[in-house]
């Protein structure tokens, strides 16, 4: 029984991260019904640059612990957000008219580009965060869960609560939804897609940075193909929670996370990987839409 | 049309950039190494180990008179791209091959060499196998994973560990010796509690760890590479389970303390063959020092070492037996060369073309992060 | 065909007939890689290209008839030009039954689905079920292809096996493209419905289409196989599908000598740049993102077809009224 629980939190924790990526990839869908490859690249990027911003400022010496990985975390989304905003620009506007072949290429094209000039700024070797967390661990229900774990998932949740509220209840976040739901009527209503594009390629690659910069500060360990596999589980996420569906990502995230840490530790722990892919087939074939149903420009 | 013709000059080009210029009166060894790919550090050492050694040979004189030439060829740490290399080297003519790195590697090029008579000495491959299929050309001066897995096992027996765990990372050298760990552990009736591998390349190690934990060995062997070992490590810690983790050979690189983080790390032992600097003969810190003058550090890996033990070999049958020609060259090492000198310990080859002796030391990682030899 | 593609197909069959003599091992063994990958390409071109189906997973049939021709020789010792066609069937079977449920999915989602199922092939072949695949290790000791008692092992040998094989690749698929069968997948790539609304069975002819392109795929694994003589699951990686798949878009998806020349480029281009090998990949990357925007039909795009109208009389004046 505790193991059972010990990997639930396991898989909470995880799943935490796949869902703050899964929105990056499910904004984008939604309004573009484009798969965006580079997004897991994007999450990379936040994890490398939180790295050279803590080694290069120093902040949570100058600032204190919380103050200074607030500021970094601004900082590294606010980079990272700037990333997205000229992929856009670079890899997919001009493509927003050609067939979507095209764009999927463009898009594999840019996830290459990044990766390969990533491991030319950084060297192939993995890059290690310096050690300036706490690594306290604290009791709950019997089980010893270390306290960063916690926090990383409490400030998911917690963007991903942002998330929600704002693309519900501003008039900004309408026009995210409207322009998901259908871009021609949008348009036509006076909302400026173009902005709204470029707004989902800020506020998707934003909380991916900050998921990369979050495993950066827990795990400690980043590599620069990390992307790839963070990128699939995520977008498996996406689909699974309903592709374009903004709460579907969270719970798509979170379930995806627990169901993978159930089945290794319960089945064996080398077929891991492929229970993610597999569940992304079984969705699919069973129910393409996702759990909470899909959101997106023209259904066919 | 156009597009014709571009194709049709792209591979008349092709034709064109034909053939290799043979430099006449050198003597030519060939290396193949991962310069590039995911072990290009390991390449490179390989490179500048042999190449540094061509050039002390060539100062006293040469081999047989003649100028040592060393031809260096990238296998990228891939069996295609070493195959292509292999072939490369197969046309310029070497009389032997250092080389390579990686099991998997070696094994794609071991039957190019062998179909062109070349003498391959592989220096960091380490699968059983490749020795096992009768090839005369092929030699390694880097232990097998069967000897690896003796030692391992008697490390275990000897901490008295009741309940044993082995974790592996599914690749081919690291589940090869936790089979062969386990099957002497078998075979001795001692009590494996668990047997499954991580997924390398991921981050979050709580699960299997959960599971390890679950099981309640009092031992865990992990026979995978540095970074997953680093992260198991540090994450062990987070959970506040205390029992022991040793560790094969590829863990063995300075990293693992930089992933893990001192406190996870200290206490951590490993097996090994001797680092570089832990090299005892005079020739051996000899050369280190010389290694240390020209590059500006010392030698890290010592699967670079091996490779400039292997150099040295081919570089002693080639004098012993007067010839540089493969057939001399493998006659020389499999019946005259005994209890070289080589940097890495005493070299002798048996009739399979493994290497005779005992390599494997026990390493502990001590409070400040230093890889400490155990007696 | 016509009259000059023709000519160029022959052209490039007599500079390759003749290349042993000229070219050594290193370079004829380059030659054998670029006919892989030309059968692969033209496999997957029957997929993408032909029938319009995201496929980005080809490696996993590739894969697939590897292994069945690797152990069909190492286990049962049935000699590779036998295993061949049979390694085909197994991996055309099997992609039919991985795609039966499957096929409808809209593109971007059947692509998706695909790069899973390479994926899962992948860690199958990883974790040795049955002790079938060898795992990591994968399989060593595969047997030469032997005809009529000649035993095919030297690089050039082998270029007038998998050049052979792709000549007779291309002829077939050129007969492919002009019969019902190629007319019926050009018709579902162009307009689905329509073709459903026709009478074409889409459903059915893409399973087809599937089955044909795994089936090929499959056969130049067991040559790889042959050639290689072990094989691991590190040679059938998602990257794999995704240079072929780029070999059919960058060369012109649908386009026959567009692919064969795509797969070309993409293999020989990579070894010729070997001194700046970080930076390559780099300019992969560039190269395609660039190559969508300025020539999204590939290299050697298909050629749509010309028919004559029949001379058409003068037009009478008050002709644009029309009677009954």
């Amino acid at each position: 029984m505790e193991e059972l629980v010990q990997q639930l939190v396991n898989g909470l924790a995880v799943g935490s991260i796949y869902a703050l990526i899964a929105l990056g990839y499910t904004m984008v869908y939604g309004v573009l019904r484009l798969i965006n490859f580079a997004h897991g690249d994007l999450f990379t990027y936040g994890a490398y640059l939180g790295l050279t911003l803590l080694g290069s400022f120093a902040l949570q010496d100058r600032l204190g612990l919380a103050a200074g990985l607030l500021v970094l975390a601004v900082m590294v989304m606010g980079l990272v957000a700037v990333l997205g905003a000229l992929l856009e620009r670079a890899a997919y506007r001009p493509l927003r008219s050609s067939p979507r072949l095209s764009a999927v290429v463009s898009a594999l094209g840019a996830s290459i580009f990044l990766q390969n000039a990533l491991m030319l700024i950084y060297g192939a070797r993995y890059q290690v965060y310096p050690d300036i967390l706490p690594q306290t661990s604290v009791e709950i229900l019997g089980l010893e869960i270390p306290v960063l774990r916690l926090a990383v998932f409490g400030v998911s949740i917690t963007m991903m609560a942002v998330l929600f509220l704002f693309v519900q209840k501003t008039r900004v976040g309408t026009a995210i939804r409207a322009a998901a739901i259908d871009q021609d009527a949008a348009r036509l209503m006076g909302i400026d897609v173009n902005r709204v594009v470029l707004l989902v390629f800020v506020i998707g690659p934003a909380l991916g940075g900050a998921a990369g910069l979050l495993v950066g500060l827990y795990y400690g360990q980043i590599s620069f193909t990390m992307g790839w596999v963070y990128g699939m589980k995520a977008f498996t996420a996406a689909i699974l929670g309903g592709i374009g569906n903004i709460p579907g990502a969270m719970v798509g995230g979170l379930l995806l996370g627990v169901v993978e840490a159930l089945g290794a530790a319960y089945l064996s722990h080398s077929w891991k990987d492929g229970i993610a892919f597999f569940v992304l087939i079984l969705v699919l074939i069973v129910r393409p839409s996702g759990l909470l149903g899909e959101r997106v420009a023209e259904k066919v | 049309m156009n597009r014709m013709t571009r194709t049709l000059a792209a591979l008349g080009l092709a034709l064109a950039t034909v053939g290799s210029a043979r430099a006449a009166d050198t003597v030519k060894v060939g290396l193949m190494a991962p310069i590039t790919g995911p072990w290009a550090s390991e390449g490179q050492e390989m490179k500048r180990n042999v190449e540094l050694l061509a050039a002390e040979q060539n100062a006293k004189g040469g081999l047989l008179g003649k100028q040592v030439e060393v031809i260096v060829e990238d296998d990228g740490g891939d069996p295609r791209t070493a195959s292509l290399a292999a072939q490369r080297l197969t046309t310029k003519g070497v009389v032997a091959v250092i080389g390579t790195y990686g099991s998997a590697v070696t094994e794609a090029s071991q039957a190019i060499f062998d179909e062109a008579d070349i003498v391959q000495v592989a220096n960091g491959s380490t699968a059983v196998r490749l020795t096992e299929k009768g090839l005369k050309h092929f030699f390694r001066t880097c232990p097998r994973d069967d000897e690896q897995g003796r030692v391992a096992a008697a490390v275990i027996q000897k901490a008295g560990a009741k309940r044993i765990a082995l974790l592996h990372d599914n690749s081919a050298y690291s589940k090869g010796l936790a089979d062969e760990i386990h099957a002497i552990l078998k075979a001795a009736k001692a009590n494996v509690v668990f047997f499954d591998a991580l997924t390398p390349k991921e981050q979050d190690y709580s699960t299997i760890l959960t599971k390890l934990k679950t099981a309640g060995p009092d031992i865990v062997f992990f026979t995978g590479y540095y970074p997953e070992a680093g992260l198991l490590l540090k994450q062990k810690r987070q959970m506040g389970w205390k029992v022991p983790f040793v560790g094969g050979d590829a863990i063995n690189n300075p990293d693992l303390v930089k992933i893990a983080g001192k406190e996870a790390a200290a206490g951590f032992r490993f097996l090994s063959p001797p680092v570089p600097k832990d090299l005892d003969t005079p020739e051996a810190k000899a050369y280190v020092a010389a290694y240390q003058k020209k590059f500006g550090e010392a030698p890290s890996s010592i699967y670079g070492v091996l490779a400039g033990d292997g150099f040295r070999v081919v570089a002693k049958a080639i004098e012993g037996g007067g010839s540089a020609t493969a057939p001399a060259i493998r006659t020389y090492l499999t019946t005259q060369l005994k209890d070289f000198p080589g940097f890495t310990g005493k070299i002798s080859f048996n009739g399979k073309g493994d290497r005779v002796g005992e390599l494997y030391r026990v390493y502990q990682v001590d409070a400040a992060g230093g890889f400490v030899l155990q007696p | 065909m016509s009259r000059r593609l023709a000519i160029g197909y022959l052209a490039v069959a007599a500079l390759l007939a003749a290349s042993p003599l000229v070219l050594d091992a290193y370079f004829l063994d380059v030659l054998n890689n670029v006919g892989l990958y030309v059968l692969l390409a033209l496999s997957l071109n029957v997929i993408l290209g032909d029938a319009g189906l995201f496929n980005m997973g080809q490696a996993a049939f590739y894969a697939v008839g590897a292994y069945t021709g690797a152990i069909l020789s190492t286990r049962f010792q049935v000699p590779i030009l036998l295993a061949l066609p049979v390694a085909g069937l197994v991996a055309a079977a099997f992609a039919a039954l991985v795609a039966r449920p499957v096929v409808h999915l809209r593109g971007d989602y059947l692509l998706i689905v695909t790069i899973g199922v390479g994926e899962i092939v992948r860690i199958l072949l990883v974790n040795d079920p049955w002790g079938l695949t060898g795992g990591a290790n994968g399989i060593f000791g595969i047997a030469r292809p032997t005809l009529f008692g000649w035993r095919i092992r030297r690089p050039h040998e082998f270029l007038y096996l998998i050049w052979g094989f792709v000549a007779l690749t291309v002829f077939l698929f050129h007969r492919l493209e002009q019969s019902r069968f190629g007319r019926a997948l050009a018709y579902l790539r162009e307009d689905a419905v329509a073709a459903e609304g026709s009478g074409v069975n889409t459903a059915r002819y893409r399973l087809l289409a599937f089955a044909l392109g795994a089936g090929w795929a499959g056969m130049a694994g067991t040559l790889y196989a042959a050639k290689m003589t072990i094989i691991s699951p590190e040679s059938f990686s998602f990257w794999e599908s995704v240079l072929v798949f780029l070999m059919v878009i960058l060369g012109g998806a649908g386009s026959i000598p567009g692919v064969v020349v795509g797969a070309a480029l993409v293999v020989v281009l990579p070894e010729l740049f070997r001194g700046l090998a970080s930076a390559r990949m780099l300019v992969f990357g560039l190269l395609m993102m660039v190559m969508m925007v300025v020539r999204p039909q590939g290299l050697l795009p298909v050629r749509a077809r010309r028919f004559r109208a029949a001379a058409s009389p003068a037009p009478r004046a008050g002709a644009a009224e029309g009677g009954p």
